[in-house]
């Protein structure tokens, strides 16, 4: 579970990157890499770390 | 004052900081509260900065350097700035009819219920067409300007209204039956091929 966090912690911070670079323009092509590349990596990191709390609750190592 | 880009921006450094948190020491989820930071770090922080984020990428989208900023379109920026009246965007932008900074989005928008949702899945029809079709050239609208974009500033107009010309059509102006890009009436929009003749306004700064 703590290596699933680590990722999606990665992923999440790869995509608040991004978003962050593509504020500092205001173009479509900004806009574009924000909508496609930093929602892939806010999708992909909120997804493996609700997978991380699911996998982990039925663990058999948990009980 | 604090601009909204500036929150953006500290709402992203916070939120960098809280994941980095959890990643450096991801076993502070062994106990109850770190499950909480956890939680507000990887969810909550990152839907609420994106959330944030999309909306000030929509505000931005408005803007007429936003709209310019496809090559295809420089053309049709550069009527804006032609100096002949009967150009109807150019007497619009440069006279402060619609607001300079959102001189595309303002005549192009659809003012009708979900108007500004079907401008913004325009736009994003544009750019797949711009980056993976053909576009026209020139470019066309989907559909026939409506009066509806026009009456939405001049019905009420003193003078809109208090013309003659008007007068006498005004159910037909207003019910879309003639539309006032009309021949002979309020024609002249963007002519591109005719930009190497024309002449331009220069702002005095």
């Amino acid at each position: 579970m703590l290596r699933k966090l680590r990722i999606a912690g990665i992923l999440l911070i790869f995509g608040l990157v991004i978003e962050a670079l593509s504020l500092g323009w205001n173009t479509a092509i900004s806009f574009m890499s924000f909508a496609v590349f930093s929602g892939l990596f806010f999708a992909s990191g909120i997804s493996l770390f609700l997978y991380s709390l699911v996998s982990s609750e039925i663990s058999p190592n948990n009980n | 004052m604090i601009f909204p880009s500036t929150l953006v921006f500290f709402l992203i450094g916070a939120s960098i900081l809280l994941i980095l948190v959890v990643v450096i020491r991801p076993s502070i989820t062994a106990s109850r509260e770190g499950k909480i930071v956890a939680f507000l770090a990887l969810f909550v922080v990152p839907l609420v900065a994106a959330g944030v984020g999309a909306s000030e990428h929509m505000e931005r989208s408005e803007q007429t350097r936003f709209c310019l900023s496809c090559h295809i379109m420089q053309p049709y920026g550069r009527t804006l700035y032609v100096d002949d009246p009967s150009y109807i965007p150019a007497a619009h932008f440069q006279n402060h009819r619609v607001p300079a900074d959102q001189a595309c989005y303002t005549c192009h928008t659809d003012y009708a219920m979900f108007g500004t949702i079907q401008a913004k899945l325009n736009g994003l029809h544009h750019v797949y067409v711009y980056w993976f079709g053909t576009p026209t050239q020139p470019i066309r609208l989907y559909h026939p300007y409506n009066n509806r974009e026009c009456l939405h500033c001049h019905d009420g107009a003193r003078s809109f209204e208090d013309s003659p010309t008007h007068t006498a059509m005004m159910g037909d102006l207003k019910s879309n039956k003639l539309s006032c890009t009309t021949g002979g009436c309020h024609d002249t929009f963007h002519p591109v091929d005719k930009l190497s003749q024309a002449k331009f306004w220069k702002r005095t700064e």
